[in-house]
């Protein structure tokens, strides 16, 4: 694992792509004064400026369920992981804008301009409180399972030390989803109901943040530049192996008719699902998801309505 | 647990805190909680042979939403401490947290693992990646409610700042 040693003084410099890669390959760690080549700056840069905007969009919504959280432990919880959520943001918007390709205030009206990408996860609506604990259970654990897998051998390092915190902390989430869901889990069969509903809205879109299969070889950058260190399809299928019986366990169904289990020669089963329509998680990232619009509105006028403040600081 | 022998106070009291530090903080997964100065005392009591182990915690915020997380997993390590048949845990009203309670285990590992440092005596900052002073502050809140947020100009690195 690449460590979170001090960056050499000085910049580097690599003659070409494959010196470059050569480096990655041996484990280097990039740093902010390196003279790194364009395409990894445009990628790095794109994938900590979706990450940040989808950060600010979640951190967002978590604030429109605090005053609807039930009892004051749980408005505090909600409370705190907005903050948790905007904080994010904030460090990772920092670390983008010092990459030199936009600043902190273009990534900011290109998202709420609705010309940027955010995690597909961000464009539906919560429709109860049971929403929230299958967002807080399932949405919060893949999005962990990603950022795990993006810390593990990321090869940025400001990105990858902003990310140790934020994993940490994400873990935490996990832990708040987990009790959330036994609480509606072990509650009245309305409660059931109402998760299960939830259930059905949201188990898709949970396996669909992974994203689509990783292209064959190398073919991604992502992964070439070791920016992400595992497979799409990988990290989906481990975490389909973990929700599917828990959520079993607690009685709950899940929304996939061809859902199946299969045991190898040697005993070993696995859960695979059905096939994936991707077509929704498309039409999320041309913000032409169920309640893109609603939402990118809410945030732009977030950004119109606290101008004053920003004036008033300048 | 039950304990067919009539053990030592205080070595169920050394006992006890060894297993208290042992838990870490739900945000920092590898810092104990003594180490972050969580810990404010350790009470044994043995009455009609039923030993009760009260732990008193100081949060570092009030309203901060892990403090009944924490307070289950002392619960939980104590329980299992041999000698105590009861715990209770108290988060305590004062003494007030503050980052001097923290040890210097805990500020290295906050500084060389999650880019987090304290404040110098005389207000300045020193950056946990480059070691430069460098370093200039950005916003008071940060992500928790016990860190601000400030940036290093020398290698370019945000860095997250405990309050107290």
């Amino acid at each position: 694992m690449r460590t979170l040693a001090a960056p050499p003084a000085g910049g580097r410099a690599w003659a070409d792509l494959d010196e470059f890669q050569s480096f990655i390959d041996a484990g280097g760690m990039v740093e902010p004064d390196d003279d790194m080549p364009d395409e990894y700056r445009q990628e790095v840069f794109r994938f900590i400026e979706f990450h940040a905007n989808s950060e600010l969009m979640g951190g967002l919504t978590e604030r429109d369920w605090i005053p609807h959280a039930p009892g004051i432990r749980l408005k505090q919880v909600f409370l705190a992981k907005t903050q948790d959520e905007i904080g994010h943001a904030h460090l990772l918007y920092m670390v983008a804008a010092d990459m030199g390709v936009k600043t902190r205030t273009e990534m900011l009206e290109d998202l709420f301009e609705g010309r940027s990408r955010f995690h597909n996860v961000f464009h539906y609506q919560a429709v109860t409180w049971a929403d929230q604990v299958a967002i807080a259970f399932l949405v919060d654990a893949a999005a962990f399972a990603s950022q795990r897998a993006v810390f593990a051998d990321c090869t940025y390092g400001p990105y990858k030390r902003v990310l140790k915190r934020i994993v940490a902390e994400e873990g935490f989430h996990m832990r708040h989803g987990e009790e959330m869901l036994l609480r509606i889990a072990t509650g009245t069969p309305t409660q059931h109901e109402m998760f299960q509903a939830a259930l059905d809205r949201w188990w898709w879109p949970a396996v669909q943040l992974f994203g689509p299969d990783s292209p064959p070889g190398d073919a991604d950058p992502l992964l070439r530049w070791k920016i992400k260190s595992e497979r799409n399809e990988v990290l989906r299928h481990a975490y389909v192996q973990k929700y599917v019986p828990l959520l079993h366990g607690y009685g709950f169904e899940i929304p996939d008719d061809e859902l199946r289990h299969e045991t190898d020669e040697d005993g070993n089963g696995q859960w695979l699902t059905g096939e994936i329509d991707w077509e929704p998680l498309k039409a999320t990232m041309r913000n032409g998801g169920p309640d893109s619009a609603r939402r990118i509105r809410t945030a732009a006028d977030n950004w119109t309505d606290t101008a004053w403040v920003r004036e008033a600081l300048a | 647990m039950t304990s067919t022998t009539t053990l030592n106070p205080e070595r169920v009291r050394a006992a006890v805190r060894d297993a208290v530090a042992t838990v870490p903080d739900p945000e920092y997964p590898d810092v104990s909680i003594v180490d972050l100065g969580l810990l404010e005392s350790i009470d044994v009591d043995r009455e009609r042979s039923r030993t009760t182990a009260r732990i008193g915690l100081i949060p570092t915020f009030g309203g901060c939403p892990a403090l009944s997380m924490i307070a289950a997993d002392v619960q939980c390590a104590v329980e299992a401490v041999d000698g105590v048949d009861r715990v209770v845990v108290d988060w305590l009203a004062g003494p007030v947290w503050t980052t001097d309670r923290m040890t210097t285990t805990a500020e290295r590992a906050l500084s060389d693992d999650y880019t987090v440092v304290l404040r110098r005596k005389d207000g300045g900052l020193r950056c946990p990646v480059c070691g430069s002073d460098d370093v200039a502050d950005q916003s008071m809140a940060g992500p928790t409610r016990c860190r601000s947020v400030a940036w290093c100009g020398a290698c370019r690195n945000p860095v997250e700042v405990m309050r107290s």
